[in-house]
């Protein structure tokens, strides 16, 4: 049976106690909202992947560390900021180029988030602005 | 440039402003401006952070952290490096400044030595919260023998 690649991404931002920051899905155009449980799975599929984040991190010098696991069709990809916090990218369809842009960007822009005082760091980051600007640069570089 | 300045001028004043309406400047009051003074500094430095190290995730151990520190923290903030940096290999690290640019323009050798800790309350904070934001859990203490130069010891705790 063949499965055809759904093209979708999933994006979530974990802090230092592996709790989740941010999280979004982004769908290619014309694509219907996928069922509930697959939502769920990306949260495992992400979870799961940390040990071997964790693991990659010692191993390389990079902030960025590509492809860190595969769980049947879905690639993990992971990138690691100097305060440990972890970006993680799930996504079955290989684009590192735009992935790597896509995390260096949301970076940038957490980097503005983190500086503001009357942020907890690792807490939920809940702003409509930067939920807006994250489906912006992931428009732009994930689903061109 | 003008930037140097008007740090020195902000603190200065956060300095002052802390102190002035203390009529009873006991050992209670004194402190909690301290504390105030140290945590304003802690949330700086958690934002640079994050902010500072550009792709620079070569931190494999605590000499180079405490290296960047010395460097690229101390450049940006007081646009000069660190003096001298000592370790005894153990997690306590003793960095010593010769010429503590908010200490400057105070006076130079032993005069208003008790008055120094104020106006270093802040720096500790600023070391505290960049290196936890880096991941370590630390203790800074200071100690001023002649202005303008000053020691500031840190000691990282093992988790």
């Amino acid at each position: 049976m063949l499965k055809t690649k759904s093209g979708s991404f999933y994006f979530v931002i974990l802090g230092h106690h592996d709790n989740p920051a941010f999280e979004v899905e982004f769908l290619p155009a014309g694509k219907a909202e996928p069922k509930d449980d697959y939502h769920h799975l990306n949260q495992f599929i992400a979870h799961a992947a940390l040990d071997l984040v964790d693991e990659n991190l010692w191993l390389s010098n990079n902030i960025y560390l590509k492809i860190v696991d595969k769980f049947n069709e879905w690639f993990v990809s992971a990138f690691v900021t100097v305060s440990h916090l972890r970006f993680i990218m799930l996504y079955d369809i290989r684009q590192e180029d735009g992935i790597k842009n896509f995390f260096t960007d949301v970076y940038d822009l957490y980097i503005k988030f983190a500086v503001n005082p009357f942020y907890e760091p690792n807490s939920p980051l809940q702003s409509s602005a930067f939920d807006r600007k994250v489906r912006f640069l992931g428009k732009k570089h994930l689903l061109s | 440039m003008a930037d140097k300045v008007l740090f020195e001028f902000l603190h200065t004043e956060m300095v002052a402003e802390l102190w002035a309406p203390h009529p009873d400047p006991g050992p209670g009051g004194q402190k909690r401006s301290l504390s105030i003074l140290e945590s304003i500094g802690f949330r700086v430095g958690q934002a640079l952070g994050e902010r500072l190290p550009q792709e620079t995730l070569g931190f494999r151990e605590e000499l180079d952290v405490l290296k960047f520190l010395c460097k690229d923290l101390w450049v940006a903030v007081f646009h000069k490096q660190m003096d001298s940096l000592r370790t005894n290999h153990q997690g306590t690290y003793v960095l010593q400044d010769n010429s503590f640019p908010l200490l400057v323009p105070m006076a130079s050798g032993l005069q208003y030595v008790e008055e120094a800790p104020k106006f270093l309350a802040f720096t500790c904070g600023l070391l505290c919260g960049t290196l936890s934001t880096l991941g370590f859990q630390s203790l800074v203490t200071t100690s001023v023998t002649s202005l303008p130069a000053c020691k500031f010891q840190v000691v990282i705790r093992k988790p």
